[in-house]
């Protein structure tokens, strides 16, 4: 029977069971119940019945640690005092596995009573690492590979995403979380090589897909950094992250897990203003004073006024005040059911987490998860699986202006002064007419503004069959079959509404100001992702040989199916839409085809030497059908030194060095993604349909242009990663570690060929070449150690990495004179810098600037106050322009060139704490807007322009000058010359340290325990985020945020109780 | 039942490339592009594909870009990321400039491949064909107007990877030779183009002839006027055009709008469809319908894909269906530039106080209230909100500093409103900071002001009116003022301007005048100061005086640096005869601190670097 049969047979099934995916629902729950009701013991004949008891280095009993009779599938788990008892051949060996111990094996023999320590470790060298479409032993590992799991995972409650949990965890991995909104992700890069492809139980997923999973059912995160990568081919080059999400395991007992955790949150930080009415027209008038009129409308009697603060328009009011709600809640509650007979094993969790902001409690965002993974043997050697993810995703607010809900309400904190007052007359029956009532925080409710609901359904399901050939012992055949749908469905509706000027003479209130103009969309999209894997691998010993073999064939077809409407509804009552209230649908269908062929060898010797060969042959959509294809091949090789007889020798019993290992590897990934570029079809000639609609005899006519001359010669972008690196222990794991120096070339980035001037008369641009390459490079180490001081174990790590990027060169460079070379050549130089003006100082007195030879402001520096920048005229020729730039900074809103992060966990009888601090550096702020000049926009005044320049009395230009740190504020004036152009005053290259998880927990006693039938009861308190030590706190600017005006919506500081509990 | 496990298990793991080939598998068909062959199957497609092209025309000062209107001192910018233009003291030299040659490639292809057409018919391909000439045309005169002389490209080209790109290289042709083209290729289609068109938005042969006639008089002024800037020329005559051509062209120009003008293309008319002569201007912009004046418009439709937010951020902010409006504030300069109805120039006076604020206004060119929102009118039937405080007895001002401020007068005890909700606030944005707001193609229609729904006002490229002064203004250059003037008193009157012009009043002052007052805001101003050389006089970069303001009002030649406004004041003097009456002051916006510069340099806008090294034929500007 050939493959075309199974096709059709899934056709047919589909044809015939059109809702066959719900069925399968409750097959699966039919299928764990009865499963859990058949969890019996079966022993066997002669052989005899061992016990014991297992406890770590502190004598601390150890529950829920799996012993194994070696090669067979017999085995239990120990109880929650640590005792165990299991029927074992007596010629067997006993496997002791627990996750964060190195394993122990202990032969039977005469045996009967087992009293086992296991030693602690984090980084188990038997610990299996999932490494692309195959696990492998840490110890063989050849690659740069570091691995967290679930223990490192489960104590962050720092939000709603998985990508949060990351911070400073991994050496090499990079993070910054700009935005700290309800449901609201890090960014997360790999050596800082891009984006990042996420491999999600051995299928391809987005970054949505990956931070949308519940943390608790994630087993292991494997972050693969180098050529290891390889073997995920396609969309790898940048690193992958490698989830597998947790499985039940064999003859077990059913365990039901419960993890929940309420928290509260506050912005870690944000810029302040002034909040009374008096301050903000004395630095007003002072602001006006140093504009080039030198005069204000602003008196000291109504400053006065102000001051008294009672007559009406002389009043104050706080808006940060008003608009922040502190201790915002967040809670999560999972539960999970697991366990598992010799047949069955299963994993079913449910997980649902709610999360509110600080501004007020109507813009939250919600998700519940489910997570089941069965896998069954259903006979002889072969075995099937199936595991389901589904959740939905729900962000639900106000439905108010802007393309970002969440926008207005953090300007108006900036944009509304003191001055301004909610409510007409304060009464909260009339919306008050500020002028600007797009912020006024009144408007910004499900009441008056509108409505908005993002929902976002997903299911996920993994189809596997694995079956041992018969005959040949380790040759194992694979196949996998991947559905995933993501629906979204996005509704809006922005409604009309008056704001109202009351009128103290007749004491009406009339409608002054609003809008009357309803905003209603909807966007439907579907995600449709569908990935095929055939595999067949060989694994086999030989004495001291271990060889393995694996080929895979993948195929991936994703499709997306959107749509959006727009309408104009009559009415904010009626939600719906109507074909002659709506006035723009957009429909669109876009496929992406990919296939993959893999080949891997894997070879060692001893436990000693390790080398792994590995080729792939891709084929992408993206490129004309005779470029289609790229080979990328991988090589990667290990030694364990520390095997070595002679090393051994020369160490000698009893050395400080347990293990060392060196590795090294060379990959050649391909690349089709963002670096290239490349659009769907751009080698398809002819005419883009859809290019707006013009209207030609009345009639809306859709347009369609000339899609230029196709680029028919682009391939594949060729991203080469060389890695060595070491992985040591010492003191018998008491301190491991490792260390890694990497170094990436990007071969065929999209470049043009410049030696050859076509002129810009023949009406297109060249096609690009692959031509220009860059470089990506550093290293980064990871060490850690285990003691133990009487009673009290702790674990101490640390890591750290170091990445940054050069181009390399493009195709023959053109420049038209040695400044432009210098100023906007490219070629091996550093990239994400910045250029502006040094400034060398501020004047000091009125004098200095009329003496000063360098015209600053190219007026002649009239327009300049003592207090005002000078900037550094580089070429001296008097003047300050685009020849005294330099090149200031680094990246602008990139991950940091450097990351960091230290951990400690103490242990002491049922009380556990963790401290866990992440921190970066090697990237710029730029204060802009709001951080750069006062009353921006008209608005507040931050706060941090108290500190400035001024007059000792504001409305006399001739009393003395006060120094301070910013220039003499001017009334929202962002074209002064202090403020119109990119200079070091306002660029902060940032560093920062912050605290992450700090957690205390108590586990209660087992003697309590067990009496109420509890295997594990664990009370914990959790900060994250608490403090952070850096150097933007003077601006009022989380150290993570990108925007320049400092109105990011911040990252928050969390504090959470929970508890977890294990029936 | 391990049998047909142990099948299905094979099947899957077999080589998936049985079921489908791999190259089939990655060839996933587009779902949004035509072939050629397609594309030029259907007439339905191939006007898919002019739709664009109509689309992509430029043009100066559209209802899409409301900074160039407010540019020029002819207004004030009333939005603060904009006040650069009225704070700057020249204009770089790369400003209106253009080169898109990628246009007219896609022009060249579309002819090229729908000549070789062979499914449409014959009538359908002619005038595709035609329409693309046009539109070719008409962008060779958007470049013309601004870059001077360019390369005049009417075929496809393709390089061919052979090295040695040198056959691609055009030099730049004369200027005189892209004006020639320009009325060549118009000559050559306008027959085959439909006359008496209802469908104003494609080509028709009015809109060949109102091209031919604005671009021959272009060309005409040029070759006329450049001998007063005799720097502002090359020697290989890309920029200049020799005097002695000055006469064919205008001879050339009062043809093609006569030919409008008889109705040889269609019965074009002004229109004068309402009583009150001011609603009648504005309602040229606004009627669609029954309007004999547009000859080649681009047309908006409501819930069609394609409308203009132009009302939504010109509204008089008071009242405004979104939370902006009242970008766009016209100046004194311009305001007091139309005449009184007995064709005379004068200030406003502001020396006397007056009982309604539109009583200043009174008796001036209809066309002032048609283009201007003045202070005591209204618009969408809600009243204009545009006064700055009141006026003391001693002279002293109470104003507030934010739209509708409320403050308690001397001797009051409650506040009361003491300034508009419209403005004028100083540096206050989207108020009238100048004391008035726009009213050409502002939409009245409800909606018409929000984000949601937009306009569907056209904007309109060509229309009678400006053929008319086109005519007069070539007639008054041959030397034929009776036959300007009889052309001009049309448009006037409609203006209600009665009192005709006679011959011997017919000066080039009257004609500069002429066209600032009938179509300001419609791109001409620009290229008119440019075509007749005055730029460089009226922009001269000095900063204004309010002598300078009041004096020399309808010379050409005046000083237009800066823009000024005029804002109203109510007396609050209970001792007064003229207690609560209003009394204008003439003021600078505070933000005004620059001074328009007009260099020789810009006269034809700088070719950019790249393109001159992409082709060393092409030379430098001159002056730069």
């Amino acid at each position: 029977m050939r493959f075309t049969s199974w096709y059709s047979l899934s056709d047919a099934a589909q044809n015939i069971l059109p809702s066959a995916k719900k069925i399968s629902l409750y097959f699966l729950v039919t299928v764990f119940m009865l499963s859990v009701s058949m969890v019996a013991s079966a022993q066997a004949d002669s052989k005899i019945r061992v016990s014991g008891f297992v406890r770590d280095t502190a004598k601390t009993a150890l529950g829920q640690v799996t012993v194994q009779e070696k090669g067979k599938n017999n085995s239990t788990m120990t109880q929650v005092d640590g005792s165990f008892s299991l029927t074992v051949d007596p010629a067997s060996t006993l496997v002791f596995s627990f996750i964060g111990y190195a394993s122990q094996e202990q032969a039977v023999g005469n045996q009967t009573v087992f009293s086992v320590i296991l030693l602690q470790s984090n980084t188990d060298l038997g610990e299996v690492v999932v490494v692309g479409y195959d696990t492998k032993k840490k110890g063989s590992i050849t690659g740069a590979v570091s691995t967290i799991t679930a223990k490192d995972i489960d104590r962050v409650h720092g939000g709603a995403t998985v990508s949060s949990a990351l911070a400073g965890k991994i050496p090499g991995v990079t993070f910054r979380m700009p935005d700290g909104r309800p449901g609201a992700s890090a960014n997360i890069q790999i050596r800082n090589m891009g984006n990042v492809l996420y491999v999600i139980d051995g299928i391809q997923q987005d970054a949505g897909q990956f931070n949308n999973l519940a943390q608790n059912d994630i087993e292991s995160i494997s972050v693969l950094k180098d050529g290891a990568a390889a073997i995920y081919g396609v969309r790898a080059a940048n690193g992958v992250v490698v989830v597998t999400t947790k499985k039940g395991r064999a003859n077990t007992r059913n365990t039901i897990n419960v993890d929940a955790y309420a928290g509260w949150q506050n912005w870690s930080r944000f810029v302040n203003v002034l909040d009374n009415s008096y301050d903000y027209m004395y630095y007003r008038a002072d602001a006006e004073m140093n504009g080039q009129s030198q005069s204000t409308t602003i008196t000291q009697a109504e400053l006065d006024k102000y001051k008294a603060g009672t007559e009406r328009g002389y009043q104050s009011f706080d808006w940060k005040d008003y608009i922040i709600q502190k201790n915002a809640p967040l809670t999560s509650v999972n539960v999970n059911v697991t366990g598992g007979t010799d047949k069955l094993t299963y994993y079913v969790s449910a997980t649902r987490l709610d999360q509110n902001s600080v501004l007020g409690r109507e813009f939250k965002f919600g998700r519940t998860n489910l997570q089941s993974n069965i896998n069954a043997t259903v006979a002889k050697g072969l075995r099937a699986g199936v595991s389901i993810n589904g959740r939905i995703e729900t962000r639900d607010n106000p439905g108010v202006p802007q393309a970002d809900d969440y926008w207005l309400a953090r300007f108006a904190i900036l944009r509304n002064t003191p001055l301004e007052r909610p409510y007409a007359n304060d009464n909260p029956a009339y919306l008050n007419d500020i002028k600007h009532n797009e912020t006024n925080w009144a408007y910004l409710n499900k009441t008056l503004g509108g409505k908005y609901k993002s929902e976002w359904r997903v299911l996920q399901t993994n189809m596997s069959l694995e079956y041992d050939i018969p005959g040949v012992q380790g040759l194992t055949l694979r196949g996998m079959y991947s559905y995933y749908i993501a629906d979204h469905l996005l509704n809006n509706h922005e409604y009309t509404y008056s704001a109202y000027t009351y009128d103290p003479a007749d004491q009406s209130y009339k409608a002054t100001g609003g809008s009357s103009n309803p905003w209603r969309e909807r966007e439907q999209v579907k995600q449709i992702n569908v990935t095929t894997q055939a595999q067949i691998s060989y694994n086999k010993s030989f004495g001291q040989h271990t060889i393995g073999a694996l080929v895979v064939a993948e195929r991936i077809r994703n499709q997306r199916l959107r749509n959006w409407i727009h309408a104009v509804p009559s009415t904010n009552v009626l939600p719906l839409i109507y074909f002659s209230t709506a006035d723009t649908y957009e429909d669109s269908d876009d496929r992406q085809a990919r296939i993959g062929y893999i080949g891997k060898l894997s070879y060692s010797f001893a436990n000693k030497y390790f080398v792994d060969l590995a080729g792939r042959r891709d084929a992408s959509y993206l490129f004309a059908p005779e470029n289609r294809v790229g080979y990328f091949p991988t090589v990667s090789a290990g030694w364990r030194i520390t095997e070595e007889n002679f090393m051994q020798k020369l160490l000698g019993p009893g050395s400080l060095l347990t293990e060392l290992k060196i590795r090294a590897s060379y990959g050649e990934l391909g690349d089709d993604g963002d670096a290239l570029g490349l659009p769907a079809y751009s080698y398809i000639e002819g005419y883009s349909y859809n290019q707006g609609v013009a209207i030609l005899g009345g009639v809306p006519v859709v347009g369609s242009r000339d899609r230029g001359v196709p680029i028919t010669n682009i391939s594949w972008l060729t991203s080469s990663i060389a890695d060595a690196g070491v992985d040591f222990t010492l003191l018998n794991g008491k301190i491991s570690g490792s260390a890694d120096y990497f170094y990436r070339k990007r071969d065929g980035l999209r470049g043009r060929r410049q030696d050859i001037l076509v002129p810009n008369e023949i009406g297109y641009t060249l096609p690009d070449e692959n031509l220009n390459s860059d470089a990506q490079y550093g290293y980064e180490g990871a060490l850690s150690y285990n003691g133990q001081y009487g009673k009290i174990r702790y674990t101490v790590g640390a890591n750290a990495s170091y990445s940054r990027s050069k181009f390399l060169e493009s195709y023959n460079p053109v420049f038209f004179n040695s400044w432009d070379q210098y100023r906007f050549s490219q070629e091996d130089r550093f990239t994400k810098t910045n250029w502006g003006y040094e400034v060398i100082g501020q004047f000091q007195t009125q004098e200095e600037i009329n003496n000063y030879p360098v015209n600053i402001d190219n007026q002649g520096n009239r327009t300049l106050l003592p207090g005002d920048l000078i900037y550094r005229d580089i070429n001296n020729d008097g003047k300050i322009n685009e020849y005294d730039e330099r090149p200031i900074g680094y990246g602008v809103g990139t991950q940091p060139n450097i990351n960091f992060g230290f951990n400690l966990a103490v242990m002491f009888k049922g009380i556990d704490f963790h401290i866990d601090f992440s921190g970066a550096s090697g990237y710029t702020w730029y204060q802009n807007w709001e951080t750069k000049w006062a009353f921006q926009n008209d608005g507040n005044l931050n706060t941090i322009f108290t500190d400035r320049w001024h007059r000792e009395n504001p409305f006399d230009v001739n009393s003395a000058w006060i120094k301070g740190k910013y220039p003499p504020n001017r009334f929202n004036q962002g074209g002064h010359r202090n403020y119109n152009n990119s200079n070091d005053f306002w660029a902060h290259n940032v560093t920062y340290l912050r605290a992450r998880t700090i957690e205390l927990g108590y586990s209660l006693p087992s003697s309590l325990l067990n009496r109420v039938h509890i295997q594990k009861a664990r009370f914990y308190v959790n900060g994250f985020n608490l403090f952070s030590i850096d150097n933007l706190r003077q601006f009022g600017i989380d150290p993570e945020v990108v925007d320049e005006n400092g109105l990011q919506f911040p990252q928050n500081k969390f504090v959470n109780v929970g508890v977890n509990l294990s029936f | 039942m391990k049998k047909i496990l142990y099948i299905i298990v094979i099947a899957l793991l077999t080589n998936s490339t049985a079921c489908k080939k791999d190259s089939e598998f990655l060839d996933e068909p587009p779902t949004s592009i035509l072939t050629n062959e397609q594309a030029f199957k259907d007439p339905a497609q191939v006007l898919s594909i002019l739709a664009d092209l109509y689309n992509r025309q430029l043009d100066f000062s559209t209802v899409e870009s409301w900074t160039s209107m407010a540019d020029f001192s002819e207004t004030f910018p009333s939005e603060n990321g904009q006040t650069n233009i009225v704070q700057r003291n020249s204009w770089g030299f790369g400003e209106w400039s253009t080169w898109d040659y990628n246009y007219i490639r896609d022009l060249n292809l579309f002819i090229e491949r729908a000549t070789a057409a062979t499914t449409l018919s014959d009538a359908d391909q002619k005038r595709f064909i035609s329409e693309a000439r046009f539109l070719r045309a008409n962008y060779y005169f958007e470049l013309v107007k601004r870059m001077g002389g360019v390369p005049i490209i009417t075929e496809s080209l393709l390089y061919d990877f052979n090295g040695d790109p040198s056959y691609l290289r055009s030099a730049r042709a004369k200027e005189s030779a892209v004006y020639d083209f320009i009325l060549k290729e118009g000559d050559e289609i306008k027959d085959l183009l439909p006359a008496n068109l209802s469908d104003k938005a494609r080509a028709s042969k009015g809109a060949v002839l109102a091209m031919q006639a604005r671009a021959a008089l272009y060309a005409g002024s040029i070759a006329k006027y450049g001998v007063s800037t005799p720097q502002v020329s090359l020697p290989g005559g890309e920029v200049g055009i020799p005097a002695d051509a000055a006469a064919a062209y205008y001879t050339k120009a009062l043809a093609a709008a006569q030919a409008i003008i008889s109705g040889s293309a269609g019965p074009y008319a002004l229109y004068k469809n309402k009583p009150d002569l001011s609603d009648n201007f504005a309602n040229i912009f606004i009627d669609k319908g029954n309007n004999p004046e547009s000859i080649f418009i681009e047309d908006y439709k409501l819930k069609s894909g394609k409308v203009h937010g132009f009302t939504q951020v010109n509204q008089p902010r008071f009242g405004a269906e979104e939370e902006e409006g009242g970008r766009l504030n016209p100046s004194l300069n311009l305001v007091q530039s139309f005449e009184k109805l007995d064709n005379t120039f004068a200030p406003f006076n502001t020396a006397l106080y007056y009982t309604s604020q539109i009583d200043i206004f009174a008796g001036r060119d209809a066309r002032l209230a048609g283009t201007v929102i003045l202070p005591g009118t209204t618009f969408k039937s809600r009243a204009v909100d545009i006064w700055a405080g009141y006026q003391l007895a001693d002279g002293s001002i109470v104003t507030g500093d934010d739209r509708g401020a409320q403050k308690t007068l001397p001797g009051q005890s409650n506040p009361v409103q003491v300034v508009g909700f419209d403005g004028p606030v100083s540096n206050k944005e989207f108020t009238a900071q100048s004391g008035f707001y726009l009213r050409k193609y502002l939409d009245p229609a409800a909606g018409s002001g929000s984000r949601g729904t937009g306009s569907e006002l056209p904007f309109i490229r060509y229309r009678y009116a400006e053929v008319l002064l086109n005519a007069a203004e070539a007639a008054f250059e041959l030397g034929q003022p009776a036959v300007a003037a009889g052309y001009m008193n049309q448009v006037r009157a409609r203006a209600g301007l009665v009192i005709p012009l006679t011959a011997g009043e017919i000066t080039f002052d009257r004609i500069v005048h002429e066209r600032r007052a009938e179509l300001s805001f419609e791109g001409h101003i620009l290229f008119d100061k440019k075509r007749w050389r005055i730029a460089h006089i009226v922009w001269d970069g000095t900063k204004m005086t309010e002598a300078d303001l009041l004096s020399n009002i309808g010379k050409a030649t005046k000083r237009n640096t800066q823009p000024y406004g005029l804002w109203s004041y109510k007396l609050f003097d209970a001792s007064s005869p003229n207690n609560g009456k209003w009394k204008y002051k003439i003021v600078l916006p505070g933000l005004v601190t620059g001074a328009n510069r007009f260099q020789f340099g810009n006269y034809y806008s700088s070719i950019d670097d790249n393109i001159r090294s992409n082709n060393p034929k092409i030379v430098r500007q001159p002056n730069q």
